[in-house]
This record gives structure tokens, C-alpha cells and sequence, in this order.
């Protein structure tokens, strides 16, 4: 697989410094921006694979460089890369269309391997996002009435559960394949699947599920 | 928490419930408000109330009561709540009210003889103007008193010179008779609109002219005097918490700068305590002790300090620790420390569900792994702990590993059904 092009942004010089000499010649880097505005005309213009995206920036954050550029440009994709764990921030970027999230802390290997996950086209759960997603789904099964359910976009199924718990549990997607004995592929797709409920199921319930665990 | 909506208009998109707009207000925020709840343009609202405006004064009447009596967006009450609200002393109240009519109608012919017509509607907008300003939020008042502020003439450069002041108060009150005047005498011949409304124009601007530098003055004091002592208070406030914390650390690690655990662990310790600090701030105060991911936290910073490896926790659900649960996660302990003394691993993940029916800790590293039948026996024992633990709840403990590539430990626990 060639070099994946990656565009960078984060308002913080030495994380971009940081991640920049990580990331040197495994993938190829093709710009990077420390605000709102000027990330969404550079990755317009130069339409890169992948997005290293900061969530927390002034002028809207990374949820409004999504916004924007998801409009004009759907094929670029967007990793999050936040030193936040809290919920809403998490839920907010993947909703907004981030394939991805990942903290700040993560190691240079592990970070180009995500770069190149979603670059493929599939979806970067960290343990933490996995278990956001499995507390997020098991409480909206017991909030909704049996009428609102959209069985297709408002549960997981049994497999993506299981998956799901063995990503929560520290197993990579490789393990997981292992342990349940399908292909690396499949964890995946049963991954992406999982990504586009979480984009797409029932709206406010999953909102107001975040901020009630903000503020437990 | 207040009840807000959005702060621009959708277009086409109504949007409850219906509040004065803070952001973008041009005075009371009643036509931005309009527009949001509406989902029209804010320009098409305040048009119309332009237009009701001339039909007999319906616009204005309307503006004043709408802002007397909705909520600013962001705030809990309205101006007319906060007046009465502060206004307990009934007996005061209506001995200002007797007063006050008693006044009006004594000043009646005064007022007559110089406002004629117009001397009722003058006192009433006086006393609208009095009563918004006293039930106006700090926040809206510091957005008006900006807006005085920014006004052209009366702007920020008023004179202290005692002739310009003079000058000030003459010029006023000459526009303001002046203008009613003009307008009390029209009335009496001309019944159009343009006219009347140049009069009105002469009377704002002589009440201005008039009021402002007093008003000002009074505003830049008050509103200056308290954001300095709030941005004080809370600097002060801010201060002190990252000294006690984040300085102190910065401290250790200056000194501990050889130590390379010891920094890494003291940097992880001061990082979870802020992200505490700046994200889940009602975390520390609750007494959210006695529920089972607060014990798996306290978990977390124990080896994460003893041991300086990281801990990754996961938890789904939640429950209130039981002495089944605090055995569980004792095991779990166990469990943890075994894998951060021995299996060489630099991170570790602690994942726990609490489902309907059950109680499950994981525990895992992706260490070196050991043979569980060739394990020395000391090793053993610790294995056995774990288990024996388990087991004397009706629980389950089963541990798997593999040489070179890691341990996980899986605690499962039946909880007692409801």
C-alpha cells in the first residue's frame, strides 16, 4: 500500500513538532494548520487522505473542520486526536463524521497504524471509545419505549458486541479475529458497522447519554 | 441549568423555547429572539416591528413588554421576575405607588404645560425604562451600558470639562422642550408622520444628550468595579489550585529529573488529577465513592503510582460496591499488581461490565506471559489468592496465558437478580 498523504491539524506547535518527526517517513505529510479557518481551505485544496484532527481548537474545534470540509470533500477521512477522554467531545467528532479517535499520549507505531486503518477505510476504536459505545447502546435499550428501537441503526448485534467487549478488554482487532475465530477483515467491517450506528442511530438519546456521564 | 436555544436563526427551522437573544441583540434582543424561535431573519423581524412601531406606537408598547417579560437566553428569569422577586417589602410598594400617583397627578399640569399631549407616554417610558434597567441581569446591563458606549457622540470620550458639561445639560433640555414642543403643537395641526417624527428624533436625542454622562459614569463604575473583583476572585481561585497541584509537580519532576519512572509517574499523576480538575469537576465533590467504577479508579491511580505502568480502564455500567464487589475488585488488585511487577508490559487494561445478571473484571497485559503449570510456587499462590477469592464469592476466575504474548484474568461475578 502506498504512503497514505496525511494533513495535520493542531493548535499546539509542539504536539504538531511531536507527531511530524513520529510520523516521518511512514507516512507522507502534505500540510498542516494551527486554526479553524485555514485547515478547512488547506485540506480543500490539497484533499488528503487522512485528517489528524485536534478536537479542542478556538474558533469552533475540530467538529466544525468536519463540518466543513465533509460537505465539499467526502473522500478525505478524519482521525481525532484529543488529549480529552470526556464523553461528549468523543461522541461529538465521531458523530460529526471522525472514522476515529485517538489520545494524545498514544505511541508513534500505534498512531500509524491508525492513520493507516483509516485510511483503508475502517474505524479506530480505542478500548475507551468501545466501552463509551457499549455503555452508550446497552442504556438506550433500557431508556427507549419498544416502539422508538430501530433495530437496524439502535442496537448492536450479538457479534458486534462481542467484538466490541474484546476491544474494551485491550485485544487488538488481530486478537479479536483470533479469539472468534474470523478474519481481520470481518472485526472490521463488524467495527465500521458499529461507526455507522454510531453516527446514524436515534439522535438526542445518545447526546443526553453523554452529558449525564459528564456530569456523574 | 438554563434552558437555552441556539443563538443564530435556522432558516425555516423553528426552534423552542422562545428567549431574548444575548449574543445577537441590538437592544433588548426581542427581535433576534423572535427570529430564532421563528427561523426567520432577524432583519425580517425587526422590519415589521418598525412598521408596528408607527401604528400608534403598537411596535414599541410590544417591544417593551416582550422584553420586560421574557427570559434572556442563558438566564433563569426575566426582568419583570427579578423586579418582583426583589420587591418583598409589599407595604414599601404601595406606599411609593400612592406616592408616586399622588406625584403624577400633581405634576399632571406641570408636565402638561410643557410635554402637553405627550406627558403621560414620557412618564411611562421614563418608568419603562427604570424598571428594565433595574431587573436587568449584570450580564445585559454591561451589554447595554456597552452599547451607550459605543453610540456615536455620547461615545466613550465624554468630556470632565465643566463647560462641556453645561453645555451638555442646556443643549438637552432646550431639545428635549423643544422637540415636544414641535410635537405637541403638530398635533394640533398637522396629523402626518414625517414631522412627528423629526420632533420624536429631537426628543430622544435631547434625553440623551442629556442623561448620558451621568449615566455612564454611574455604569463604568459599577460594572467595572465588579467584573475586576470576579476576574480577581477567580484568578485567585485558579491560582491557588495550580499551585498546590500542577507547580508542586513540575517541582518533583525538576528534582527527579534522572529518575525516569519517577517522572513519568509523578507527569501521569498531576495529568489524571488535572483532567479531573478541568473535566469531570463534580466528580470530586460527590460521594461517589461507594459505586464500582470509583473503586476501579482508586485501583487505577494505586498501581499506576506504585508500579509506573499504565493503566487502561474501561468500565460499562455501573454499580453501588457491595463486600462482593470490593472482594471482586480486591481480586482484581491482585490480578493487576501480578501483571505490573511481572509481566514486564508497560500498559495494562482493565475492562469491568456490569450486566442485569453479572459481574465481569478483566484484567490484561500483553507481557511476557507465563506457564501456568510450571509457575514457581510463590507465583502460584498469588494465582491461587486470586482464584480462592473468586470462587468463596460463587464467582468465577479463569486465567489465561500465553508465553510472550501476555496474562488476562477474567473475574465474573453472579449478581443477586432484582
Amino acid at each position: 500500500m502506498n504512503q497514505p498523504r496525511v494533513f495535520l491539524v493542531d493548535d499546539h506547535e509542539l504536539i504538531r513538532t511531536g507527531i511530524r518527526s513520529e510520523l516521518a517517513g511512514v507516512v507522507e505529510l502534505v500540510g498542516e494548520a494551527d486554526e479553524v479557518a485555514a485547515a478547512i481551505d488547506m485540506i480543500i485544496e490539497r484533499s488528503p487522505d487522512v485528517v489528524l484532527l485536534d478536537v479542542h481548537m478556538p474558533g469552533g474545534g475540530g467538529v466544525a473542520v468536519l463540518r466543513a470540509v465533509g460537505d465539499a470533500r467526502p473522500s478525505v477521512r478524519f482521525l481525532a486526536l484529543s488529549v480529552s477522554d470526556a464523553a461528549d467531545d468523543v461522541i461529538a467528532v465521531i458523530r460529526a463524521g471522525a472514522r476515529g479517535y485517538v489520545t494524545k499520549n498514544i505511541s508513534g507505531a500505534e498512531l500509524a497504524d491508525a492513520i493507516y486503518r483509516v485510511a483503508a477505510g475502517d474505524a479506530v476504536f480505542s478500548p475507551r471509545l468501545a466501552g463509551f459505545v457499549l455503555d452508550a447502546f446497552s442504556l438506550e435499550g433500557r431508556h427507549l419505549e419498544a416502539g422508538d428501537v430501530d433495530p437496524e441503526l439502535d442496537q448492536l448485534t450479538t457479534r458486534e458486541r462481542q467484538v466490541l467487549r474484546f476491544i474494551a478488554r485491550g485485544y487488538t482487532y488481530r486478537d479479536v479475529a483470533v479469539e472468534l475465530a474470523i478474519s481481520p477483515k470481518t472485526v472490521e467491517s463488524h467495527v465500521s458497522s458499529v461507526l455507522r450506528k454510531l453516527q446514524l442511530t436515534n439522535r438526542h438519546q445518545l447526546s443526553r447519554w453523554a452529558s449525564e456521564r459528564h456530569l456523574l | 441549568m438554563a434552558l437555552t436555544t441556539a443563538p443564530h436563526p435556522v432558516i425555516g427551522t423553528p426552534q423552542r423555547p422562545y428567549r431574548r437573544s444575548a449574543v445577537t441583540a441590538l437592544l433588548g434582543g426581542v427581535c433576534a429572539g423572535f427570529a430564532v424561535r421563528l427561523g426567520v431573519r432577524e432583519r425580517s423581524v425587526r422590519v415589521v416591528f418598525c412598521i408596528l412601531a408607527f401604528v400608534a406606537g403598537a411596535g414599541l408598547i410590544l417591544y417593551a413588554l416582550l422584553w420586560l417579560t421574557l427570559t434572556r437566553s442563558g438566564e433563569e428569569e426575566s426582568a419583570a421576575q427579578r423586579l418582583f422577586r426583589r420587591r418583598v417589602n409589599t407595604p414599601a410598594l404601595v406606599v411609593a405607588l400612592f406616592a408616586t400617583i399622588v406625584a403624577l397627578f400633581l405634576l399632571d399640569p406641570i408636565g402638561s404645560s410643557i410635554f402637553g399631549v405627550y406627558a403621560w407616554p414620557v412618564l411611562i417610558a421614563l418608568a419603562a425604562v427604570g424598571a428594565l434597567w433595574r431587573g436587568a441581569s449584570p450580564d445585559e446591563r454591561s451589554h447595554l451600558s456597552e452599547l451607550v458606549k459605543s453610540a456615536p457622540f455620547l461615545g466613550a470620550g465624554a468630556p470632565p470639562r465643566r463647560t462641556h458639561v453645561w453645555l451638555r445639560v442646556v443643549l438637552g433640555i432646550a431639545f428635549v422642550v423643544g422637540g415636544l414642543r414641535i410635537l405637541n403643537h403638530l398635533h394640533g395641526i398637522l396629523v402626518g408622520a414625517t414631522p412627528a417624527i423629526i420632533g420624536t428624533f429631537v426628543l430622544i436625542a435631547g434625553v440623551l444628550i442629556l442623561l448620558a454622562p451621568w449615566w455612564l459614569s454611574t455604569l463604568n463604575e459599577l460594572t467595572g468595579e465588579r467584573r475586576a473583583r470576579i476576574r480577581v476572585e477567580e484568578r485567585a481561585h485558579v491560582a491557588a489550585h495550580l499551585h498546590d497541584s500542577v507547580l508542586q509537580t513540575l517541582t518533583l519532576i525538576e528534582r527527579a529529573a534522572g529518575d525516569e519512572t519517577a517522572v513519568v509517574r509523578l507527569a501521569r499523576t498531576q495529568e489524571r488529577e488535572l483532567r479531573q480538575w478541568l473535566f469531570e469537576p463534580d466528580r470530586g465533590r460527590d460521594a461517589t465513592t461507594n459505586t464500582l467504577s470509583a473503586a476501579l479508579r482508586a485501583l487505577e491511580t494505586e498501581i499506576e503510582n506504585d508500579y509506573g505502568v499504565t493503566v487502561e480502564l474501561v468500565v460499562v455500567g455501573e454499580c453501588a460496591t457491595s463486600d462482593s464487589v470490593c472482594a471482586l475488585v480486591s481480586a482484581a488488585r491482585e490480578a493487576a499488581i501480578n501483571a505490573a511487577r511481572w509481566s514486564g508490559a508497560s500498559t495494562l487494561s482493565i475492562f469491568a461490565e456490569v450486566e442485569p445478571a453479572e459481574l465481569s473484571i478483566f484484567v490484561r497485559d500483553r507481557g511476557c506471559g507465563f506457564d501456568l503449570d510450571a509457575v514457581p510456587a510463590d507465583r502460584q499462590g498469588i494465582a491461587l489468592s486470586i482464584r480462592q477469592r473468586t470462587t468463596h464469592l460463587g464467582g468465577t476466575a479463569t486465567i489465561r496465558s500465553v508465553l510472550g504474548e501476555g496474562t488476562e484474568v477474567v473475574l465474573t461475578l453472579a449478581r443477586a437478580s432484582s
